[in-house]
């Protein structure tokens, strides 16, 4: 325990002259989630974490069971995305432990507060190369904001306060707790805890003044929106500030729906799969205002070339990402809604809004690709338009993905779940799941290919066991579409290992599941497939056979400027 | 050319080795590494030489990076050192 909490803890102790009932250490951890407003816990059980599965029956926890501690991370991050509050998982030590590791990185790439807690083999076997043990705290390291082993039973409710405070304060991240199984079976008066909370540091008014004077000068500015902005729930400032004035605002693959797509300012997805708009307005800007993005290379392209004429203000609430890529003339670190609040210049812009303007109209999307085949740029976006405003997306990674981004709607950025940082293909039917039962009322679409979907498939076993009425569209081309795309425009069509056209019957899979399926492949069935897909009450899968040929555009190749966007030949 | 970096921090479980791993995953080779023993219960301070491993890597952005680990305290930046 922290010096802070042991001095808060003796504290409480002396005041109320409180003896708590000597319980298991696992116990205590129960009551410690409990404490933290934990609701939900995706978890599979093993020998190292038996004492914790002991103590959750008579909890007020409902417990998930995955059929992969994979599932258990990501549907965990996928809740922590929706609530805002860490998402928890739990797993037994050894390859209970190793199998989190993915959704861990997941989490930590996207700063989504997640708390992931593993059994470890008993302490006086640690170290010993026991069955099932592996250094699980030294294997997540590098991915976790910070990571704790419980030594003593009466530490837990300590570690657990604060790995909560650590995951969902600052910038929020994933925290891991690795509990020996004797902390587990062992008896404890607990001391109480008292967590830290992660202030962000004052919002620094000089650099305010300094942002607002560059504002003010600016002729061609620009917003750049990162996952930073849902992060810190300042969807309303922002809009707020691109709004007062007047800003043309491209967003990262996170920051999609921090402002709504809809919304007359704004020009789409910058980087590597971008619009024509966003990167020319980037390209063109004499001011790049980013906020809570971080300058990923998905999004700049060859850096020496992004943005090459503006003067760049970032915002962000980690101090250590402002100027690690680009130096900024002015970087203002701490809480960006205080922040883009007290941001106001007007700038003198109204050419350069309407020159945006006119590009995005005259480069926006096309529909209307030859043949009978389903496009899935088009299905996308008549789904998006008729599932609403309560509709979440829960994305794979591929092909799919990327048209998710760029044909689907979005007004709030909570409703587009995606694996940005780490692109963990595997991500969507978790995701869908943890989507869900953070808010069970949303309408949670989740965006699959044919690769991907077959990283997690056991996990509609969980959809189907927990009767989640998760919709779920297979975009199958029956290929590793985004690979092959690759191959096919930088490989000189040297196609390795791409083809799929092996997969099984897909919907024969979903109803040996339990899960209502139907597979569609022509252009003429895609409404009354988005129809069935809404209506259906329970777990629905749609299987759409697509042109394997179809690629993503527009398309910046590695290392290029973000204007050298290669296009679409029809 | 390789720099001293100071710092401060409390000595929990895996601190050391989390800030050692850090400046070597974010682009740093350690050249050097002293810490003395601490008296009980206080925080602990390291010392470390770096030097970055391609000239992308800067020490103000390596400073920020330590700074956000938990139960980092203070670091103090280098004064440029002579090649061994
Ligand atoms: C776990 C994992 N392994 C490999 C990759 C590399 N990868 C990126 S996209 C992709 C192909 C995805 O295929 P599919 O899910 O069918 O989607 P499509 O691109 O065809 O839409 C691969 C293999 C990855 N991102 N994640």
């Amino acid at each position: 325990m922290s010096p802070f909490g042991a001095a808060i803890a003796a504290r409480i102790l002396d005041e109320a002259e409180w003896r708590p009932e000597p319980v298991s250490g696992a116990r205590l951890l129960v009551r410690a989630l409990e404490r933290e407003g934990v609701r939900h816990v995706f978890g599979y059980p093993g020998g190292a974490i038996m004492p914790v599965y002991d103590a959750l029956p008579g909890s007020s926890l409902q417990h998930i069971l995955v059929r992969h501690e994979q599932g258990a991370a990501l549907a965990a991050d996928a809740y922590g995305r929706v609530t805002g509050e860490p998402g928890v998982c739990l797993a037994t030590s050894g390859p209970g432990a190793t199998n989190l590791v993915t959704g861990i990185a997941n989490a930590f790439m996207d700063s989504v507060p997640m708390v992931a807690i593993t059994g470890q083999v008993a302490s006086p076997l640690m170290g010993t190369d026991a069955f099932q043990e592996v250094d699980i705290f030294g294997i997540t390291l590098p991915i976790v904001k910070h990571s704790f082993v419980v030594r003593r039973s009466a530490d837990i409710p300590a570690v657990v306060a604060e790995a909560f405070a650590l995951a969902r304060g600052g910038r929020p991240g994933p925290v891991l707790i690795d509990l020996p199984k004797d902390m587990g079976v062992m008896v404890a008066g607990p001391a109480e805890p008292a967590a830290r909370v992660e202030l962000a540091p004052p919002v620094d008014g000089q650099a305010l003044a300094q942002a607002n004077a560059l504002i003010a000068a600016a002729r061609r500015p620009v917003l750049y929106v990162g996952g930073g902005v849902a992060i810190a729930r300042a969807e309303r400032s922002l809009r707020g500030f691109a709004e007062r004035n007047g800003l043309p605002t491209v967003a990262t693959l996170k920051g999609l729906g921090a402002i709504p797509t809809d919304h007359p300012l704004f020009l789409g997805m910058l980087g590597m799969h971008g619009s024509h708009a966003a990167n020319i307005a980037v390209d063109e800007c004499d001011l790049l205002i980013c906020v809570g993005a971080r300058f990923d290379d998905r999004a700049t392209g060859k850096l020496d070339s992004f943005a090459p004429n503006a003067r760049v203000i970032h915002l962000d609430r980690d101090p250590a990402e402002i100027g690690k890529l680009r130096r900024a003339c002015v970087g203002v670190a701490g809480d960006i809604g205080a922040a883009l609040d007290r941001l106001s210049a007007r700038p003198d812009a109204v050419a350069w809004r309407e020159r945006c303007g006119r590009n995005m109209r005259s480069t926006a999307p096309r529909y209307d690709a030859p043949g009978n085949g389903v496009y899935a740029p088009a299905l996308l976006r008549d789904l998006s338009k008729a599932a609403g405003d309560r509709a979440i997306f829960t994305c794979d990674v591929g092909q799919h993905q990327m048209w998710v981004a760029q044909h689907c709607r979005f007004s709030r950025p909570q409703a587009h779940l995606t694996s940005a940082g780490l692109g963990t293909m595997g991500y969507g039917v978790p995701a869908g799941i943890g989507a869900l039962l953070a808010d069970p009322d949303a309408t949670v679409i989740t965006v699959t290919g044919d690769g991907s979907i077959m990283m997690n498939i056991q996990e509609l076993a969980t959809v189907r066991r927990y009767r989640l009425p998760l919709k779920i569209l297979l975009l199958d081309n029956s290929q590793l579409g985004m690979v092959r795309q690759w191959q096919e425009l930088f490989f000189a069509e040297n196609f390795s290992e791409v083809d799929l056209s092996d997969n099984p019957d897909f919907a024969e899979v979903a109803r040996a599941f339990g899960i209502e399926a139907f597979t569609i492949d022509h252009r003429d069935e895609v409404s009354g497939a988005i129809e069935r897909l809404l209506r259906t009450e329970g777990p629905i899968l749609c299987h759409v056979r697509i042109d394997s040929r179809e690629n993503v555009w527009p398309l910046v190749p590695p290392n290029s400027s973000n204007v050298q966007m290669l296009e679409r030949t029809w | 050319m390789s720099a001293r970096v100071g710092i401060e921090f409390v000595p929990i479980e895996g601190a050391l080795v989390r800030l050692l791993g850090l400046i070597e995953r974010r682009g740093f080779e350690v050249r050097g590494v002293r810490m003395a023993e601490r008296p009980c219960g206080r925080s602990a301070t390291l010392s470390v030489d770096v030097s970055p491993r391609d000239p992308g890597r800067r020490l103000d952005v390596l400073e920020q990076q330590l700074r956000r680990l938990h139960g980092v305290q203070d670091i103090t930046m280098p004064t440029a050192k002579a090649p061994a």
